[in-house]
C-alpha cells in the first residue's frame, strides 16, 4: 500500500464532477472531425483538466502515512527517588532503546524534577545516555504535567509518538491525569515504568516552634517535633539513635546552643529546649537531627527544621563596601556610631547570605561597590527588603557606583529615585563597545554568549554604540557595525537571542572588521573590545593590534575552557598589547559578572570630576539637611544620573554642573514600598568629598539621610503574631491588644509576604474576633518566608518569618502506584492503551523490564498533509496546451510502418525496394495539379454562360457526360469532394463577377 | 514523420501545397517551443550553474553517535584500497569503504581538551593523526593499533608543537609537521622522527602562514601548503624554500576563502576545498581556476563547511561536508 493518499480541503467543490458527463456529451460529436482517436485523446485531456481544476477548487491536498515512531522517555529526577534508581533508570533506557528501537524509529529523553529539559532530543538513532545528567534541574519536587507537556512539543509530526513514564508517581507540581489526558486525545500512547524501592527508614524533623511574644531576657521553650517512619518487625524496634542539634544565628555569628543524643522510637516525638535572649537582633533557629548510622536514614533533606524571632534594639545599620577596596567609609562608621546607630561593616564579596539575614538591619548602604559583586539574586533581595519589608536602601557615590559602577538596568536602579543613564547628548561623551564572540565550542557555549551578550547591552547607556561580530560561514556584524543603543536596545537583545555563531577560524578579519568600525565613530570618547573564544583562531596581525593602540581601543580577551583549561598566550599578549585584561575562565559561571565589568570600562563618561569642586546647594528643605544650610562645603565629583520623572522623587542636593540640573543630582530620596530609598551621588570623604571630612556637619549630614532612611521604629509588643505551616497554607494570626491590654478592633491591617524565590506573595488580613485578624497565602515551596503586617493607624509594622523547611518531595512517601497505572490504562486516540512495564524492586535486575517493547507499532499512524492545488492548477495549465494541440495539430504516423519495414529489411538483410525517383514523383504531382487546374479553368468556362446564379453539385454531375473530352481529373479520395467544393466556390465567386459585368454593361446601355 | 496543417481552413492558395505548409508551421513552433525551452532554462538557473564542472556521484553519512555516523567529521584521508578515514568531534577514527559502508572504527586516547583535525595515510599505509590540541602526531596502523606519538610538549622549540593542522610523509619518509598558534610553521623530522628544520611563521608574507591547514606532497616531493587565513596556496621544497604562491581572499573564481584542505591530480591539476565559500574547486597547478563546485547549504550538491577532500583512485572527489555532518562524492 502506497504511503500517500489525497484529501480534500473544501469537498462540497467535488459536486462540480458531475460536469463531466456534461462536458463529454457537448464535447464528443463536435470532436467527430477529429477521427476516434484524436477524439478520445483529446476528450480525455479535457475531461483530465476538468477534474485537475475541480480538485484544485476543493483544496486538494497529499496525505503522506508514516510508518515511523518517536518514543520520548520521561526520567523522574527528584530527590524523592534513591539515586540508586536514578542511575538504573537511565542504563534501563539505554538498553530499551539498544534492544527494541528499529531502523527509522526515534528515541528521545526528557528528565524533570520541578522541571523538565531534554536531555536527548528525538533522534532515529541508538542514543546512549550518559549516567550523570546533564540538565540543570531543580529535584526537589515533581512536575510530571510539566514533562509531559515538553514531550508533546517535542515530537516531529511525521511519527506516531509514545512517552515512557518512568517515574514513582509522587508529584507535587501539576496535575499528571489531566494533563495525561490531553496526550492521550492527541493520540500519544503512554507506558509507565513504576520505580519501586523499599524505604528501610526514615526521620523527619517535622518543625520547629518559638512562641512571638519573645521579650529580651525572658527565658522561652522552643520546641522540635521528630517523626520516625520506621515500623518495627521482630528483635528490631524501630528506634534511631542520634543527635538533635540546634544552631542559633544571628547576622553572621552562628552557635550551636544544644547538641544532645536522643533515640527515636517509631512515631512522633517532641522535644523543648530552654533559651533566653539578651541582646537584640533578628534571630534564626535551625534543629537538625544527625543519625547515627546513615542507613537508618534515607533522606537527610528532611532532617532540618527553621524558625525566626526578632528583638529589637537600636537601629542596625549595615554597610557594604568594596572588597577590593576597603577603608573607604572609616569617617562615615564614625559618625554613624556617634549618632548612637549599630553599624555592620561588611566587604562585597561576602556581603549577605539571604533575605534572613537582611531582617536584622534597618537600613542597607551600598558604599562604592560595583554591580558584578553581586548576584542577580543579592540585588533582588536588597530591593525587596526596601520594597517588600519596609527597610531603607542607601547608596553611596564613588567611581564604582550607579552608572558608573555597571547598576544600569538592574532591579536596583528601579528602587532608587534617580536613574542611572543620561540621555543628554551635551553632558555626557559616548561610549563605544564591540563584542567578539567565539565560545561556541564550549559546553552550552551558545547559550552562554547570548546570556554575556545581554548583561554586557544592560551595562550600556542609551547614546552608547555597541556591536558584536562573530562568524556565520563568514565574520560578519550581528547588526551592521556599531550602533546606538537607544532605540535599538530591543532589536539588538532579539538579534542575540537568535545569535549562533560558529567556529571562527581567523581573529584578524574579523577585529579588522571592528577596527574599521571603531574608526568610522569620531565622537566616542571610550572605545572598548571584549572578545571571548577558546584560543583556537588564528592570531591576529600586527597591523590590525597597531592600529587598535593607535585608535586608543582597549581589547580584553577571556578564554574560555572549549580545549581543556583556560589558556591562551594569544588571548593574553592581545590584551597585554592594548591594555585591556586577560580572564581564564574555567566555570562559564563567571562570564556575566566578567561582561558586566568590562561594560562598566565604556559607562565611565557618566562621572563627573572639577579638579575646582562644586557647591552643592540645597534644592528642597528636606528633613535629612535638618539644620544644615548653604553654602556646603565643594566636592570634586560625583556620578551623574537622571532625576526620575516621579512626584515621589525629593531631590535636596544639586551640582551648579553640569547645568542640566536632571544629570546634577547629588541627593535624592523617595518612598520605595513600604521602604526608603536614599541616592548620594558623590563618596563620603574617599576622593571627590575629602572637604567634607573636616566639615563640622558631617556627622549630622549622614546621619540623619541614614536615619531618615531606616524602617520605622515603635512599640511592638501589643501585638502577639502566630503562625502555622499546614497542607501547604501558611495561616497568620495576629492578636491586638493595645496597653491596656484591650483588644483593638477595626484596624485596616494589611500584610505582605516576600517567598523563598524572592518574589512577593499575596496575602489578606481580616478581622475574624475581637482583636484577632487571620491571613493566609500558599507556601508550596520550601524555603524561608518573611512577613510584613502594617497593623495600620500609625503603628510600627511588625515583622516575621516562617520556614517551611523541606517539599513534599522529601515526605518519605510510598511509589504511587496507583497513578501510575491509571496513566498506563489511558488509551490514545485510535489506539490501545499503554503498558505498565514490570519493574523489580533491586535496581540492578534490568533484563525483566525489557519483555515490554515501547517501541511497539501499535499506535495510530501519522500523518502529514500538504497543499498541492497549486500543482494541480500548474498541470492543468499543461495539459490544456496539449488538448488545444491534439484538437489543432494532427500527427501522422504514416512514417511508422516504412520505418518498420526497413529496421526489419536491415535484421533481416533484405535488399529493400528501390524508391521511386524522386524527380518523377515530383513530375507526376506537379503533373497532377495542373491538370487540376485545367479542369477547374474548364469546369468554370462551362458555367460561364450559364444563367442560373446557383448550380448544385448534382446539377454539374449531371452535365458531365454530356461534356466534351477532357484531360482525366486528377485522382481523388473516395468519399472526398474537394473539386465539388472549390468549383461550387469558384463558381459563386465568377457568377458573381458576371452578374456584376452583366449589370454594368446594362446601365452603359 | 509528416504533419499536416491546421484543420481550419486558412490555407491561402499561393502558400504553396498543404505540406510545405505544414513544415513551415511545424518550423515556427519548433522554433517557439525551443524559445520556450531555453527561457525556462534560463529562470531555473541552469544557465549559471555553479556545480557544472563535478556531476555528483553519491551522498552518504548521518549525524550521529553510534558506529557509521558522524558528528561534525573534521578531516578525512584515504588509502590505496579506496577506504576512507574519518575522523569527528567525538574524537573518533572511523573507516568506509568508498561507498560508505562502515568498516571499523577507534578514538584516539584523550580528547577532552580537543579533537584531531588532520589525517593522512604515511608511506608505509599507517594513519597519521594530528592531534590538534594535544600538540602531538599520532600513529596508527590500519587497524587503528597506535603505533607511535610524536611531539606532545607545547612550545616553539624544534620538536615542540602549536596546535597541530597536519603531518604528511614524502618518498624518503621524513615527516613534514604543520602546525599553527602563536607560531605558525611547518617542521621536518626524519621517519625517526629527529628533527631537520623548521620554516614559516606567523604572518602573510610570502614563505610566512596563518594557520597551514593541510599539507601534500607532490611527484616532485614538494610540499604544498593550504595557507588557510591568508586564503592562499603556497609550495615549497623540500628544504622550505619557496616555489610558488598563488590565490587571493574573494569569493569569485580563482579566489580563495578559507582553503582548509587540497588534494592534487594528474594532469597538472589540484582541487582545493574553501571553508569560508563552502565549494571545492579545481585548478592547474600554477593557479589558474578552472571551475568551482558547491554552494552554501543543506540540500544535495550544497556544503556547509567543508573541511577536508581526498581523490580516490577511480578520480572520483570525496568532499568532507562537516557541518552538515555528511560525505558527497563528485566526479569532476
Amino acid at each position: 500500500m502506497l504511503p500517500y493518499s489525497l484529501s480534500f480541503d473544501s469537498p462540497w467543490y467535488l459536486l462540480l464532477l458531475l460536469l463531466v458527463p456534461m462536458l463529454w456529451a457537448l464535447s464528443f460529436r463536435r470532436m467527430g472531425v477529429l477521427g476516434p482517436w484524436r477524439r478520445w485523446f483529446a476528450l480525455g485531456l479535457r475531461t483530465l483538466v476538468m477534474v485537475l481544476l475541480i480538485f484544485a477548487l476543493a483544496g486538494a491536498q497529499m496525505v503522506h502515512t508514516s510508518d515511523r515512531l518517536t518514543v520520548i522517555y520521561l526520567l523522574d529526577q527528584s530527590l524523592s527517588i534513591p539515586a540508586e534508581q536514578r542511575r538504573a533508570m537511565i542504563l534501563y533506557v539505554n538498553a530499551a532503546i539498544e534492544k527494541h528501537r528499529e531502523h527509522l524509529d526515534r528515541a528521545g529523553v526528557i528528565v524533570f524534577g520541578r522541571d523538565a529539559a531534554i536531555e536527548i532530543p528525538p533522534f532515529d538513532d541508538d542514543v546512549k545516555m550518559p549516567l550523570l545528567v546533564e540538565s540543570l534541574l531543580d529535584p526537589e519536587y515533581t512536575n510530571l504535567a510539566g514533562a509531559m507537556r515538553l514531550a508533546q512539543a517535542s515530537f516531529p509530526e511525521d511519527a506516531a509518538r509514545r512517552i515512557v513514564v518512568v517515574s514513582d508517581g509522587n508529584e507535587n507540581i501539576g496535575d499528571a491525569v489531566e494533563q495525561a489526558r490531553g496526550l492521550t486525545g492527541a493520540g500519544v500512547g503512554i507506558d509507565v515504568v513504576p520505580v519501586r524501592f523499599d524505604r528501610q527508614g526514615e526521620v523527619i524533623v517535622e518543625r520547629m516552634t518559638i512562641p512571638n511574644d519573645i521579650r529580651r531576657g525572658q527565658p522561652f521553650d522552643m520546641k522540635v517535633v521528630v517523626t520516625n517512619t520506621k515500623t518495627p518487625s521482630g528483635s528490631d524496634s524501630g528506634a534511631v539513635g542520634g543527635r538533635l542539634v540546634i544552631r542559633q544565628r544571628a547576622g553572621d555569628q552562628a552557635r550551636v546552643i544544644s547538641d544532645e543524643a536522643v533515640t527515636l522510637p517509631p512515631g512522633k516525638r517532641v522535644y523543648s529546649v530552654r533559651q533566653q535572649i539578651d541582646a537584640p537582633s533578628f534571630y534564626t533557629y535551625e534543629a537538625e537531627f544527625v543519625p547515627q548510622r546513615p542507613e537508618d536514614d534515607t533522606m537527610r533533606q528532611n532532617n532540618r527544621a527553621t524558625a525566626f524571632t526578632h528583638i529589637r534594639g537600636k537601629g542596625q545599620v549595615l554597610l557594604i563596601e568594596d572588597f577590593q577596596g576597603p577603608g573607604q567609609f572609616e569617617r562615615l562608621v564614625q559618625a554613624l556610631r556617634l549618632r548612637n546607630l549599630e553599624v555592620t561593616l561588611r566587604a562585597s564579596d561576602q556581603p549577605f547570605t539571604g533575605l534572613a539575614e537582611l531582617q536584622q538591619f534597618d537600613t542597607v548602604l551600598l558604599g562604592n561597590v560595583p554591580r558584578e559583586h553581586f548576584t542577580d539574586e543579592q540585588i533582588q533581595m536588597l530591593v525587596r527588603n526596601t520594597q517588600q519589608m519596609g527597610a531603607g536602601l542607601v547608596m553611596l557615590g564613588g567611581p564604582n557606583s550607579f552608572g558608573a559602577g555597571g547598576w544600569t538596568n538592574t532591579e536596583l536602579e528601579k528602587a532608587m529615585p534617580v536613574d542611572f543613564q543620561i540621555k543628554s547628548a551635551k553632558v555626557v561623551p559616548r561610549g563605544a563597545l564591540v563584542m567578539m564572540m567565539h565560545a561556541c565550542e564550549i559546553p552550552e557555549g551558545n547559550h552562554w554568549q547570548k546570556v554575556i551578550a545581554r548583561e554586557a547591552l544592560k551595562a550600556l547607556g542609551e547614546r552608547d554604540y555597541c556591536g558584536v561580530v562573530h562568524w556565520m560561514g563568514q565574520e560578519q556584524w550581528l547588526w551592521g557595525g556599531l550602533k546606538v543603543v537607544g532605540g535599538n536596545r530591543q532589536q539588538m537583545l532579539a538579534r542575540m537571542d537568535r545569535m549562533t555563531p560558529g567556529d571562527m577560524p581567523d581573529f584578524d578579519p574579523a577585529m579588522v572588521m571592528a577596527q574599521k568600525e571603531f574608526s568610522r565613530i569620531q565622537d566616542a570618547a571610550i572605545k572598548h573590545m571584549i572578545i571571548i573564544s577558546d584560543g583556537d583562531p588564528s592570531p591576529p596581525s600586527r597591523g590590525v593590534i597597531a592600529a587598535l593602540v593607535n585608535q586608543q581601543v582597549t581589547v580584553s580577551t577571556v578564554a574560555v575552557g572549549a580545549h581543556g583549561p583556560a589558556e591562551s598566550r594569544v588571548l593574553d599578549n592581545l590584551a597585554k598589547a592594548t591594555g585591556g585584561k586577560f580572564y581564564k575562565v574555567n566555570n562559564p559561571k563567571a562570564l556575566p559578572r566578567i561582561f558586566q565589568r568590562e561594560a562598566r570600562r565604556v559607562a565611565q563618561p557618566l562621572i563627573f570630576e572639577s579638579k575646582n569642586g562644586v557647591k552643592p546647594t540645597i534644592r528642597f528643605p528636606h528633613e535629612m539637611l535638618s539644620g544644615i544650610e548653604d553654602p556646603l562645603e565643594p566636592i570634586h565629583g560625583f556620578v551623574m544620573t537622571t532625576v526620575k520623572e516621579n512626584p515621589l522623587v525629593e531631590v535636596s542636593l544639586v551640582s551648579p554642573q553640569p547645568v542640566n540640573e536632571k544629570n546634577a543630582t547629588i541627593l535624592a530620596s523617595w518612598t520605595y514600598g513600604l521602604g526608603k530609598s536614599v541616592a548620594f551621588t558623590s563618596d563620603c570623604g574617599a576622593r571627590w568629598a575629602s572637604g567634607w571630612t573636616g566639615w563640622e556637619n558631617y556627622d549630622k549630614f549622614f546621619g540623619q539621610m541614614v536615619g531618615w532612611s531606616m524602617r520605622p521604629v515603635g512599640e511592638e509588643g501589643n501585638f502577639v503574631v502566630a503562625t502555622d505551616v499546614e497542607d501547604g497554607q501558611v495561616r497568620l494570626v495576629v492578636t491586638a491588644l493595645d496597653k491596656d491590654d484591650e483588644f483593638l478592633n477595626f484596624l485596616d491591617m494589611s500584610g505582605t509576604v516576600v517567598g523563598p524565590n524572592l518574589e512577593p506573595v499575596p496575602m489578606k488580613m481580616q478581622q475574624t474576633a475581637p482583636g484577632r485578624y487571620e491571613g493566609a497565602f500558599p507556601a508550596r515551596d520550601s524555603g524561608s518566608y518573611f512577613l510584613m503586617v502594617n497593623p495600620g493607624g500609625g503603628k510600627a509594622p511588625i515583622r516575621t518569618g516562617v520556614s517551611v523547611p523541606y517539599s513534599d518531595e522529601f515526605r518519605a512517601k510510598p511509589t504511587n502506584l496507583g497513578l501510575l497505572e491509571q496513566l498506563a490504562q489511558l488509551a490514545p486516540e485510535g489506539g490501545t492503551a499503554g503498558k505498565l512495564v514490570p519493574s523489580p524492586r533491586q535496581p540492578s535486575e534490568i533484563e525483566p523490564m525489557l519483555a515490554v517493547n515501547s517501541f511497539r507499532h501499535d499506535l495510530p499512524k501519522a500523518t502529514s498533509s500538504q497543499d498541492i492545488w497549486f500543482h494541480l492548477v500548474f498541470l492543468a495549465s499543461c495539459l490544456f496546451f496539449f488538448d488545444v494541440f491534439v484538437r489543432r495539430v494532427q500527427v501522422s504516423f504514416a512514417w511508422v510502418p516504412s520505418l518498420a519495414g526497413r529496421v526489419r529489411d536491415r535484421i533481416l538483410r533484405r535488399t529493400p525496394e528501390a524508391p521511386k525517383p524522386e524527380m518523377i514523383e515530383r513530375l507526376r504531382s506537379r503533373k497532377a495539379a495542373v491538370s487540376q487546374e485545367v479542369d477547374q479553368l474548364r469546369a468554370a468556362a462551362r458555367f460561364e454562360t450559364s444563367e442560373q446564379s446557383a448550380a448544385t453539385a448534382a446539377e454539374v454531375e449531371e452535365l458531365k457526360p454530356s461534356a466534351a473530352p477532357r484531360p482525366a481529373p486528377p485522382r481523388q479520395e473516395p468519399g472526398l469532394a474537394p473539386g465539388q467544393e472549390e468549383e461550387s466556390y469558384t463558381a459563386r465567386l465568377l457568377k458573381a463577377k458576371k452578374k456584376a459585368w452583366k449589370d454594368r454593361e446594362n446601365r452603359q446601355e | 514523420m509528416l504533419w499536416r496543417g491546421p484543420i481550419l481552413p486558412a490555407t491561402r492558395p499561393d502558400c504553396g501545397d498543404a505540406g510545405s505548409v505544414a513544415r513551415r508551421t511545424w518550423g515556427r513552433a519548433r522554433l517557439a517551443v525551443a524559445a520556450i525551452a531555453a527561457a525556462m532554462l534560463l529562470c531555473c538557473g541552469c544557465g549559471t550553474d555553479p556545480n557544472r564542472i563535478g556531476r555528483l556521484q553519491k551522498v552518504w553519512g548521518r549525524r550521529g553517535l553510534s558506529d557509521g555516523r558522524l558528528q561534525k567529521p573534521r578531516a578525512m584521508a584515504i588509502d590505496g584500497q579506496d577506504r576512507l578515514y574519518i575522523v569527528d568531534m567525538t574524537a573518533r577514527i572511523q573507516v568506509f569503504d568508498r561507498d560508505g559502508g562502515f568498516l571499523r572504527g577507534w578514538h584516539t586516547p584523550e580528547w577532552t581538551t580537543g579533537k584531531p583535525t588532520g589525517l593522512t595515510i604515511g608511506r608505509d599505509g599507517n594513519v597519521l593523526v594530528a592531534d590538534t590540541h594535544y600538540y602531538r602526531v599520532l600513529v596508527y596502523s590500519p587497524d587503528g593499533k597506535l603505533l607511535k606519538t610524536m611531539g606532545g610538549i607545547q612550545g616553539h622549540e624544534p620538536g615542540q608543537f602549536g596546535l597541530v593542522t597536519d603531518v604528511v610523509q614524502d618518498p624518503q619518509g621524513n615527516y613534514y609537521v604543520g602546525e599553527y598558534g602563536e607560531y605558525d610553521r611547518i617542521q621536518k623530522f626524519t621517519p625517526e622522527g629527529r628533527f631537520l628544520l623548521q620554516w614559516g611563521g606567523h604572518g602573510s608574507e610570502p614563505g610566512r602562514f596563518a594557520r597551514p591547514q593541510n599539507l601534500e606532497i607532490d611527484e616532485q616531493g614538494h610540499i604544498w601548503v593550504a595557507d588557510a587565513c591568508n586564503h592562499r596556496i603556497q609550495v615549497f621544497d623540500s628544504e622550505g624554500k619557496l616555489l610558488k604562491v598563488w590565490g587571493s581572499r574573494g569569493s569569485g573564481p580563482g579566489q580563495l576563502y578559507y582553503p582548509y584542505d587540497l588534494v592534487l591530480a594528474p594532469d597538472n591539476l589540484v582541487y582545493v576545498v574553501e571553508y569560508g565559500n563552502h565549494r571545492v574547486q579545481k585548478f592547474t597547478r600554477d593557479g589558474r581556476s578552472l571551475g568551482c563546485w558547491g554552494t552554501n547549504g543543506r540540500g544535495e550538491g550544497q556544503l556547509f563547511n567543508p573541511w577536508a577532500l581526498v581523490r580516490d583512485s577511480r578520480g572520483d572527489i570525496h568532499v568532507l561536508d562537516t557541518n552538515n555532518h555528511r560525505i558527497q562524492t563528485v566526479r569532476m
